[in-house]
């Protein structure tokens, strides 16, 4: 059950009220979620976490401290902000904290984020629906594994200058992975409106592409045309956000922007933006600073277009805060986390057949974007579904393969971007989330297979 | 260590459970608390203080698992949070298609706290800041050098584990660690360098571990690296013998080993997140893994270590456990649960990263065992091959078999001598085929334990601190290469 903005509010305003610093900002995120796992026949993991996090940063005689409790009681309050100050009396160059405790300038958009239903499904209800997708796939001669996750948040900041902000959240996921042997197929859907979720969507899915996958062959090494589903194409532009979207990354160099800006990186055909207020990802309106999640367009038409900054970040450039601040005891710089890609003309139906000659990719395992973060080079492994396309048809399965491949060369290449957008988001988490839609991709680099 | 109020809200929330009519109950208490400095060139980038309490109830009610946890450590916190965990159950074993068996372990009362000589949370903070400072000073002294980063982090985990079968079991865990890292700019090539490891390297032990570790002695050669990669030619790319350091040993122990020896893996329970394994339970006891110098065990018990306990979070006890013997698959990381489903007794690896995860299978110290000779003995017996230090990057496949890992730095070995530098060096495999390549792993001189503080499994996913030790190895007809 939400403890509601009162509670919530009401305890960080005493605190920053009370506090005795020059400025202080508290943040909590408040949790109630249920995860159920299931394979081989069974719910194998069943748990409820009730959990919540305080951040407290203060500026002080020109110097910031950040501590963390997991408490709201007064008293923890108080001790996370003794020890924020004691961190701020430590020696060391003076400098003016780059926070606000004031109201933002921007107005906060409001979002709808909470959907009771999300969180009221019954445990019960929940426990037989996963069943019947157990037995189905039983009946169908398939495995089924999977996990399902249900549960609400709160976000809350207060500022002793008189910041506030409020917002709560309910957030769902369903995972299936349809298993035979060693074939295997997925499908996923994260969810703020437990009534949007496709069951039987998903479950064909998962079923289809197992099925699909049956025997697959090696292939031989090298460039190949493919189809990316949305999924394999998520994971791509999360990596792009990890190693070159964020303010820290272009200060230190090692991001494909740098010194970039305003270049063609990618092709025409690409934009990527982030906006916390789309109501087709996993909408979030403010970050823990407070500050209103501005839409930022990062690439547009293959343009490197913007960054987004905390305010540390954006006291460095001279700009404002576009509400991209991680928590505050974490120190990777902003991070654009509600990223969108832009949709294409092509209708998704008939990118098999656009393509003719290549391989259909279902999704990415264990993607790594270290290896060159100046070219966006890296690498990982298709899975649960890689399939040899000829004459726009599905043709077989071949066995998962590597891909070492510089994505900037990749988004350059496109040929194709489908008209239609998925959400994929992880429901765990619940704050981050990619829409967008599939891609063909010529002359996509594989350097391995597995056995 | 728990307060005599805790124990007693422990065990009145045991009793409760037991009233309740439970099968079995364990409960939980955990305090955490966490200290990061960070500085950067130059300048206090960050310091922050965390600490997190909770408390963790699993019930085996009606043959089925439920799981609560809250972050409200009263007595009506944990009645709440017992009748959650309860529910949970409940609706589960509705409909479950058998009972929950568990291999049997005999509850004890103990205690357990980290050999320690100087407690990390009672050095003054400038004293630890003065230490990053000053290595910060040597590794930023080069024009080319754009951002010189030092870092230190303590851990206090305290831990009180209470069961309805009677045992009750208080641990206390400090970690210590850091890292320093220097990179180096110019014209459009960037390159970084790092020590002692990428990224945080922790051991369970107390300020004299990060004094030990001597930032400030090792920042100069860590600058000089990272400019010198800058000028480095690639990696080349081909067949050939590598040898890899320890700091690289031990990712490559990690994904290859590690991961697929997890019982929950293999047994498919991590199928719609992490994966399953190609260490199926038909393989246990004769699968060729690698050839006969590999023997790597799982070791909760070896001093220093990140995944060193006194008992795992069902409250069975640490052990050594050999899991590749002379190149055999011979066991894997169990719990009770998964251990009684192969017929096999739990190796005690079952931990959570905090009070409010449920504990899963993880790695506890995968450590490669020691060989005999040295680095140099490798080196000098290498007529032409590669020698890379320090995980940079890291990918395998689901099932563990394909793996492609890049390092910060290598070297070219020519006619049994260290030749140039190379930059971006990364190289691949199929995990059997490359253990079983194995052609020399150096001796206990050189065999060192690193703690990593990020190993990720679960859903949702829980961050683990677990530990790896290895000496510097080498391996033949490797297929490296750098930029495709």
């Amino acid at each position: 059950m939400l403890l509601g903005e009162s509670r919530l509010v009401g305890a960080l305003k005493q605190a920053a009220r009370e506090s005795p610093a020059d400025q202080t900002l508290l943040a909590v995120q408040r949790e109630g979620r249920t995860t159920l796992r299931f394979a081989n026949g069974r719910i194998h993991q069943n748990l409820h976490e009730e959990e919540v996090t305080v951040w407290v940063k203060v500026a002080h005689g020109g110097r910031a401290g950040v501590a963390t409790t997991s408490s709201l009681k007064h008293s923890s309050l108080e001790k996370a902000l003794e020890a924020a100050i004691a961190i701020a009396h430590l020696s060391g160059k003076a400098t003016v904290p780059a926070f606000s405790a004031s109201p933002p300038d921007q107005p906060t958009p409001r979002l709808t984020t909470y959907f009771p239903e999300t969180v009221h499904r019954s445990l019960t209800e929940i426990v037989r629906l996963l069943r019947s997708l157990s037995n189905r796939s039983q009946k169908a001669g398939l495995g089924l594994a999977g996990s399902f996750v249900q549960g609400e948040s709160e976000l809350a900041v207060a500022g002793s200058q008189g910041l506030v902000q409020y917002q709560p959240f309910s957030v769902g996921g369903l995972r299936l992975v349809a298993t035979k042997g060693k074939s295997s197929g997925f499908a996923a859907q994260a969810f703020r409106d437990i009534n949007t979720l496709e069951t039987e969507a998903l479950l064909e899915r998962a079923l289809d592409f197992c099925r699909r996958n049956k025997d697959p062959r090696p292939l031989r090494l090298g460039k190949y045309d493919v189809l990316l589903e949305p999924e394999a194409v998520a994971e791509l532009v999360e990596w792009l956000s990890a190693i070159g979207f964020g303010a820290k990354q272009v200060q230190e160099r090692t991001s494909f922007m740098t010194g970039r800006m305003g270049d063609r990186i990618m092709g025409k055909s690409i934009s990527i933006y982030d906006d916390g207020s789309d109501p087709r990802g996993l909408a979030v309106p403010f970050d823990l600073e407070g500050i209103p999640k501005q839409r930022v367009d990062l690439i547009v038409e293959g343009k490197a277009e913007g960054i987004v900054y905390d305010s540390q970040h954006g006291k460095i450039y001279h700009r404002p805060s576009t509400g991209h601040a991680l928590p505050y005891d974490e120190f990777e710089g902003p991070l654009a986390s509600n990223l969108l890609m832009a949709p294409g003309q092509a209708p998704r139906g008939e990118m098999l057949k656009r393509m003719g000659k290549g391989l259909w990719i279902t999704r990415f395992h264990y993607v790594s974007g270290l290896l060159n973060t100046q070219e966006a080079l890296m690498t990982g492994l298709t899975r649960d579904g890689t399939f040899v396309v000829k004459k726009g048809k599905v043709a077989g399965a071949v066995k998962n393969l590597r891909f070492t491949q510089s994505i900037l060369e990749a988004f350059s290449n496109v040929l194709a971007v489908s008209r239609e957008q998925h959400l994929i988001g992880d429901p765990a988490q619940g704050f981050s989330s990619v829409v967008t839609p599939a891609l063909l991709i010529k002359d996509f680099t594989f350097t391995g297979q597995t056995t | 260590m728990a307060s005599p109020k805790i124990q007693h809200l422990l065990t009145e929330s045991c009793k409760f459970l037991k009233r309740r009519g439970v099968d079995y109950a364990d409960v939980r208490w955990v305090e955490q608390l966490h200290e990061e400095l960070v500085v950067q060139n130059l300048q206090l980038q960050h310091v922050s203080h965390s600490t997190s309490e909770g408390v963790s109830i699993r019930v085996l009610y009606r043959g089925a698992w439920g799981h609560a946890s809250c972050c409200r450590v009263d007595g009506e916190g944990l009645k709440q949070t017992a009748e959650k965990a309860i529910e949970m159950a409940r609706a589960v074993a509705l409909d479950a298609p058998g009972k929950v068996k568990l291999h049997p372990v005999p509850p004890v009362q103990a205690r357990y706290r980290s050999p320690l000589e100087v407690d990390p949370f009672q050095v003054e903070m400038q004293k630890k800041l003065d230490y990053l400072m000053w290595a910060c000073q040597i590794l930023k002294d080069h024009s080319h050098i754009k951002t010189a980063t030092a870092m230190l982090e303590f851990f206090r985990t305290d831990k009180l584990f209470c069961s309805t079968d009677g045992a009750l079991i208080e641990q206390q865990v400090t970690e210590s660690g850091g890292t320093i890292e220097a990179t180096a700019a110019l014209d459009h090539e960037v390159q970084k360098r790092s020590f002692p490891s990428n990224g945080s390297c922790l051991a369970q032990a107390g300020y004299e571990y990060v004094k030990g570790l001597d930032f400030v002695g090792e920042a100069a050669r860590i600058r000089k690296e990272a400019v010198a990669l800058l000028r480095a030619k690639e990696c080349p790319s081909g067949t050939t013998t590598v040898l890899l350091m320890p700091d690289q040993m031990i990712l490559q122990i990690h994904e290859s080993c590690g991961h697929p020896v997890e019982l929950d893996r293999a047994l498919g329970l991590e199928l719609s997140f992490a994966g399953g394994s190609f260490l199926t339970p038909d393989l246990l006891g004769k699968f060729r893994y690698g050839n006969k110098r590999v023997n790597i065990t799982a070791d909760a018990t070896v001093p220093l270590g990140c995944g060193t306990f006194a008992y795992d979070d069902e409250g069975v006890p640490a052990q050594r456990v050999p899991i590749i013997r002379e190149g055999i698959f011979v066991e894997y990381l169990s719990s009770r649960e998964s251990a009684a489903a192969i017929g096999r007794t739990s190796s005690g690896a079952m931990r959570a990263d905090g009070w409010n995860s449920i504990p899963i299978v993880r790695m506890t110290n995968v450590n490669l065992e020691p060989g005999e000779g040295t680095l140099q003995d490798l080196i000098r017996d290498t007529k032409k091959g590669i020698l890379m230090a320090t995980n940079k990057s890291w990918s395998i496949d689901d099932r563990r078999l394909n793996f492609q890992f890049g390092a910060e730095i290598a070297w070219e070995i020519k006619n049994g001598k260290i030749g140039q530098i190379y930059k971006n060096p990364v190289y691949t495999g199929i995990t059997p085929e490359f253990w079983g390549s194995c052609s020399g792993v150096a001796g206990p001189k050189e065999w060192k334990l690193y703690g990593v503080p990020n190993c990720a499994k679960g859903e949702p996913v829980q961050i683990m601190h677990v530990g790896h030790g290895a000496a510097p190895a080498r391996f033949e007809k490797v297929q490296v290469g750098g930029k495709r």
